[in-house]
């Protein structure tokens, strides 16, 4: 048994007041969760502090919070190691981030969350009717690479946590692209490439990840969101070569094609080429890259004048002196029948032990 | 200590005052670095995205180039980009030796190969500075106290994240490292929002909207908070933050103008480099003011 | 007023199957829930759902398996058509998009689990509750057609003076407002009832809700004695380690390193009926033979890495995370804790109760699928069949039937009661104080063994409880997002239904699946080989009996 200090957001939408911290302590050995502090709070001092909770188990995806302004299930975080992170000896807890408070620790996930899961057609598209009387036959490891987003419990958590949507409100977002690639890694589904073509184009949709593993970083269930937005990415230009027009396509193949031919980045060359599928001519030439130029000529300009910048180096980028070994290795992968992918949600971290 | 040392390409592009500056702070910290001048990109997380394979392959050469490095303690890196991107796929090629075995056969026409195991690490400059060289040494080797300078710190998401493959759990103070050295530089770091969240360059040619209006409000924040200048252990970071910063402020709809330090430009100032040796002028958002305050305390 | 054909309470996969159901016929279909659906506790199954589907195996054999599990209490026609239509049930989830385990050939694949005599349980990792809750609640989403009313938190039952069902009062938990619902049918689907024990595997949202409010109109609750203990849960917190941990080979050890089984079930070992394994754990763990903390060990290390990985997931966090133990490297501690009620509001194979027009499925009804012992992996099955059935039942009946006319003042009865409790002068004790003390009480008398002095006991305290259960202290006031009243009246629901159980518990002189007497040790199926029912007919209690249908099985001396 110890003793902890709990720090809550309360917020009462009837009060016409605003939000405001509370403290109180709580007793509990160090291996419970912060869950159990709360609701030790709301048994003997005050039931009427609001939060979602079921299962206390990390099945059931309820009780998404903010602890020490880190994004979490409340009852798979301990509360002695949550004391140990907590600044000023009290843990805090807020309701999720991105998305309005109802009451307490209580946020609208219909408003956000479930309008974002229902943009990505969350249900299956058979490709066929479904075999008589027996099973869709589909390769075990097809099933199993799903397993990984089919263990999103929903919760919230990672939309709580995620850094676009804290600029961008509209990006679909991480939970609901896991949930995308959950039908399109599904070979029983028949409308991958729509799918695909769908969240490639819209501007808040794949290409609006920012990369920042936030996601990755808080989902209680190892699902990996932002993995499975890469996956996503790495199908729409590989497998269906869609050429977007949020230069997703263009910027990958920008990237790929200029390390192919120097072996380290050209900077000089990845904006226009991005904006050309990653072609340098098509990208000036186009008329939609020579805007999105235009729009970059300001900090072009910055550059040039602060002298980071110098116009041969805009102009001539050194190869890599091995150069050819790259391109060889690019070669020999890109030619390859299959792409390997080492999926460690599957193997397990450990693989080696089990091999 | 001497390491092999992969120094990015953007450092030797976009932001050659980064790459310079670490070449004129290294001897004053003893280390001996042997530029790996044959390795190639990291990937940046865009080879991931294309084929993981790729990317595996390609870092898989970098490291086995290092560890061809006689006497090295290990391999280091000046981009939180590079650290990520590179301890990912070491991840996965430290998990399974069949795979490894795959991508090293990718390797071996050029006689090279990448070999798992015997503690052989990968360190970002920052790491090296707080594990390798450690916060006591390096506060003994400070000559000029940055005293008075509010520092805000701006980590770079592949640095901090996912914390359980970049060795939080053997290393926990990774994630606040950088507040320690501005700490043991003399300076005092300045606590806002965006310290660990991301600057938005990765979809910068994407959603130009998202990535500036990331860019804009971090240096806001930290406007807001006191802070004289940022600093970062990314060059990508620096891009967004520094370089797009006149971009960026019209997406956040306010004037800016906060100084981006490179982390060994910082840590040079306090090892009493000047700040025209670290390449300070290069910058786009100007860092006289810095250079003021550095120069009262080279007179004080 | 929102108006429905078809008005269906619970979310979780029983009243989620029973919706799509419904829906499928044109039916117009409410369906309402306390919690988001995809939180619904069916999440918690975690080990798979039995079907007989392999050319080798039969719907015989399961239907056997299952009687032989129940002790012979279960109804066999009602086994004969689960096991029956498990196998289109289990084709048809997958068709919709279940990711179930494959084997090489990209067929379904199974894994061995208790009491079964085939590998007849598909699985998805250990996950298989929760994928196929998300991928029914999928289904949902694209059957614009069911409504759905989520956060809505029903509190009465409302029917017309004929007594045939009208509808149900519920509050919307979001705002406080109280509707009524119209309805010419309802589906009870709102699960079971474990919060009445501390600890147990159940979520805090399994409070008995339907069973009660059915109750409380006079349908009869039958086999409420039937209370699983299941064999390996953790300490303390009572949460859930699968049997697919058994399945997958895992074995069961006593403090002395015996593997115990060998004593009770020397056939099956660790892969008997739950009831028998539990009660050979607590024998173990009462005579001594346990560790300090109460325990037997369950070590889960003698199953290949690879395997753990791909299968027992889950179960690999929960032992990281709740007991800080790594289930791939040494034993974990386990013991017998409350984990599903065989009983419930007694139904029809096609769901009807005995009050017109109400329906029920899943774990809140016995129709009797489980008589006095649920094999594993069963309970998902009893959930999709039986919703399904009541689904289309409850759509085809209705059809070209009017709306009834509901008691209007019930209504308004109803919202004084709510407002009586909310603006009580807190005099009384916290709603958590009386659950905790009804968990423990029923956790310490009506568990793995009972007799006539603790079940007495029990029940003493669960009428003082009920009597307390009137006047608690409410400290929330508000309207939205009020706990603190839900909570209170969950309690009521807990103890009506805590009630039933220790009666019918009292009323069973003998030992039969879960219910064992230590004071009447033997099964005695010359008495004993019917069901006990218990129904509110006015203020008292009533205890009556009805037969077990028996189709082609004769109760047999049960061995494993």
């Amino acid at each position: 048994m110890a003793d902890y200090a709990l720090k809550i957001r309360r917020y009462d939408p009837e009060s016409g007041e605003a939000a405001y911290w509370a403290d109180y302590d709580v007793e509990l050995p160090p291996e419970r969760s912060v869950l159990d502090g709360i609701l030790q709070v709301k048994d003997r001092e005050d039931a009427s502090i609001a939060i979602r909770c079921s299962c206390r188990a990390a099945i059931c995806g309820s009780c998404g919070v903010r602890i020490n302004g880190q994004s979490a299930l409340a009852c798979n975080t301990r509360i002695g190691e949550a004391a140990e992170r907590a600044r000023d000896g009290a843990i805090t807890v807020e309701p999720m981030g991105n998305m309005p408070v109802i009451k307490d620790l209580v946020t609208d996930m219909e408003a956000v969350h479930w309008k974002k899961i229902r943009r990505v057609v969350p249900w299956l598209l058979p490709a066929e009717e479904p075999p008589e009387g027996q099973e869709y036959i589909v390769p075990p490891e097809a099933m199993l690479d799903v397993t990984q987003t089919m263990a999103c419990i929903q919760c919230g958590v990672c939309v709580s946590a995620c850094l676009s949507l804290e600029v961008d409100p509209e990006f679909i977002g991480p939970a609901a692209l896991a949930k995308a690639y959950r039908f399109v890694g599904d070979p029983r589904d028949g409308e991958h490439e729509s799918r695909l073509k769908d969240l490639a184009e819209d501007p808040h949709g794949i290409y609006d990840c920012t990369h920042c593993f936030a996601c990755v970083e808080v989902c209680p269930k190892d699902v990996a969101p932002m993995n499975q937005i890469m996956r996503l990415r790495r199908k729409a230009t590989n497998d269906f070569r869609i050429k977007d027009s949020n230069n997703g396509y263009g910027h990958e193949k920008a990237f790929v094609n200029i390390i192919e031919k120097w072996g380290t980045l050209f900077e000089a060359q990845l904006l226009p080429r991005s904006f050309g599928d990653g072609s340098l001519i098509k990208g000036q030439l186009r008329p939609q890259g020579a805007k999105q130029l235009t729009e970059s000529l300001p900090t072009v300009y910055h550059g040039l004048k602060s002298g980071k910048v110098n116009p041969i180096k805009a102009l001539v980028h050194p190869k890599l002196p091995d150069q050819k070994q790259v391109r060889r290795i690019i070669k020999e992968i890109e030619s390859q029948d299959e792409r390997i992918e080492l999926n460690l949600y599957i193997v397990g971290e450990m693989a080696e032990e089990t091999e | 200590m001497k390491l092999a040392y992969w120094p990015g390409c953007v450092s030797r592009g976009f932001t050659p005052e980064l790459h310079g500056s670490v070449a004129k702070v290294a001897p004053l910290l003893d280390l001996e670095l042997v530029e790996l001048d044959r390795a190639n990109c990291c990937g940046a997380g865009v080879i991931a995205e294309h084929n993981q394979e790729l990317v595996d392959t390609l870092n898989a050469r970098t490291f086995a180039l290092a560890q061809d490095v006689e006497g090295a303690a290990g391999m280091m890196n000046i981009c939180s980009t590079c650290q990520g991107a590179q301890s990912e796929c070491q991840e996965r090629l430290d998990a399974s030796s069949s795979y490894r075995g795959e991508v090293n056969s990718h390797l071996k026409p050029d006689g090279l190969s990448y070999e798992a195991g015997g503690g052989w690490w990968n360190k970002n400059f920052l790491w090296i500075l707080a594990e390798e060289i450690g916060l006591d040494t390096l506060r003994e080797r400070v000559v000029r106290p940055l005293e008075g300078l509010r520092i805000a710190p701006f980590y770079g998401c592949y640095i901090v994240r996912p914390s359980k493959r970049l060795g939080f759990e053997a290393h926990p103070e990774r994630d606040v490292y950088l507040d320690q050295v501005i700490e043991a530089l003399g300076a005092k770091p300045v606590e806002y929002a965006g310290a660990r969240k991301c600057c938005g360059f990765p979809v910068i040619t994407m959603n130009r909207t998202t990535s500036l209006r990331q860019a804009g409000r971090h240096v806001a924040d930290a406007i807001d908070a006191g802070a004289d200048c940022l600093v970062t252990p990314c060059p990508l970071c620096h891009l967004n933050l520094d370089m797009q910063q006149p971009a960026a402020a019209s997406f956040v709809e306010r004037d800016l103008g906060l100084p981006v330090l490179h982390l060994p430009q910082m840590v040079g100032l306090a090892l009493g480099l000047a700040p025209k040796e670290l390449g300070m002028g290069k910058h786009v958002v100007s860092t006289r003011d810095v250079q003021q305050k550095i120069a009262e305390l080279a007179a004080a | 007023m929102p108006k429905h054909d078809v008005l269906v309470i619970g979310a979780g996969l029983a009243g989620q199957r029973a919706a799509l159901a419904a829906a499928e016929q044109g039916t117009s279909v409410g369906i309402i829930s306390k919690v988001h659906p995809v939180r619904s506790h069916s999440n918690a199954a975690q080990g798979g759902i039995n079907a007989a589907l392999n050319p080798e195996d039969s719907w015989e054999s399961h239907a056997f398996d299952t009687i032989k599990g129940s002790d012979y209490l279960g109804d066999q026609d009602a086994i004969e058509i689960m096991c029956r239509e498990a196998p289109g049930e289990l084709l048809d989830l997958e068709h919709l998009g279940v990711t179930f385990h494959r084997n090489e050939e990209g067929r379904l694949g199974t894994r061995a689990f208790g009491g079964a005599s085939a590998a007849r349980t598909y699985y998805v990792a250990d996950i298989t509750g929760q994928a196929i809750l998300h991928v029914l609640y999928e289904q949902l989403m694209k059957f614009s057609e069911v409504h759905r009313y989520e956060e809505w938190f029903t509190t009465a039952l409302v029917q017309d003076e004929d007594g045939r069902i009208a509808g149900a009062i519920t509050r919307n938990i979001r705002d406080g407002a109280i509707e009524l619902f119209q309805a010419k049918a309802v589906i009870l689907a709102t699960g079971g009832n474990g919060q009445l024990y501390d600890p147990t595997t159940n979520a805090l949202i399994c409070t008995g809700d339907g069973i009660a409010m059915a109750y409380r109109i006079g349908a009869p609750l039958m086999d409420m004695e039937m209370i699983q203990y299941h064999p390996t849960t953790l300490a303390g917190l009572g949460l859930l380690i699968t049997e697919g941990a058994r399945g997958e080979g895992a074995h069961l050890y006593n403090a002395q390193g015996e593997r115990f089984m060998e004593k009770y079930a020397p056939n099956k070992m660790e892969l008997a009926s739950r009831d028998v394994v539990s009660r050979a754990e607590q024998t173990e763990i009462n005579e001594g033979r346990g560790f300090p903390d109460g325990t037997v060990a369950l070590d889960i290390t003698v199953v290949p890495r690879k395997r753990i990985h791909e299968a027992l997931r889950e179960i690999v966090n929960v032992g990281r995370d709740f007991a800080g133990v790594d289930i791939t490297r040494e034993p974990i501690h386990i013991k017998p804790g409350n984990h599903y009620t065989m009983g419930g509001i007694r139904t029809d194979v096609d769901g009807r109760t005995s009050i017109p027009g109400l329906y029920a499925a899943g774990e809140c009804a016995c129709v009797s699928v489980h008589g006095g012992n649920r094999l594993g992996a069963n309970s998902l099955l009893d959930t999709l069949v039986f919703g399904r059935r009541s689904g289309l039942h409850a759509a085809e009946a209705v059809h070209g039937l009017p709306l009834r006319d509901p008691d209007l003042a019930q209504l308004e009865d109803e919202e004084r009661r709510i407002s009586g409790i909310v603006d009580r002068d807190g005099s009384g004790r916290r709603v958590s104080e009386v659950k905790a003390e009804l968990g423990k009480t029923m956790d310490k008398y009506v568990a793995v063994f009972r007799d006539e002095d603790g079940l007495r006991t029990g029940l003493d305290a669960v009428q003082r409880l009920k009597e307390e259960a009137t006047d608690l202290a409410i400290d929330d006031k508000g309207a939205v997002f009020n706990q603190d009243v839900l909570g209170a009246l969950e309690l009521q629901f807990m103890l009506d239904n805590a009630e039933a159980i220790v009666l019918s518990a009292i009323e069973r002189k003998e030992s039969r699946g879960a219910q064992f007497r230590t004071d009447f040790p033997e099964r005695n199926d010359d008495d004993w080989l019917k069901h006990i029912n218990v129904s509110a007919n006015g203020s008292e209690p009533e205890i009556s009996y009805s037969d077990v249908t028996m189709t082609q099985w004769e109760p047999q001396e049960r061995t494993y």
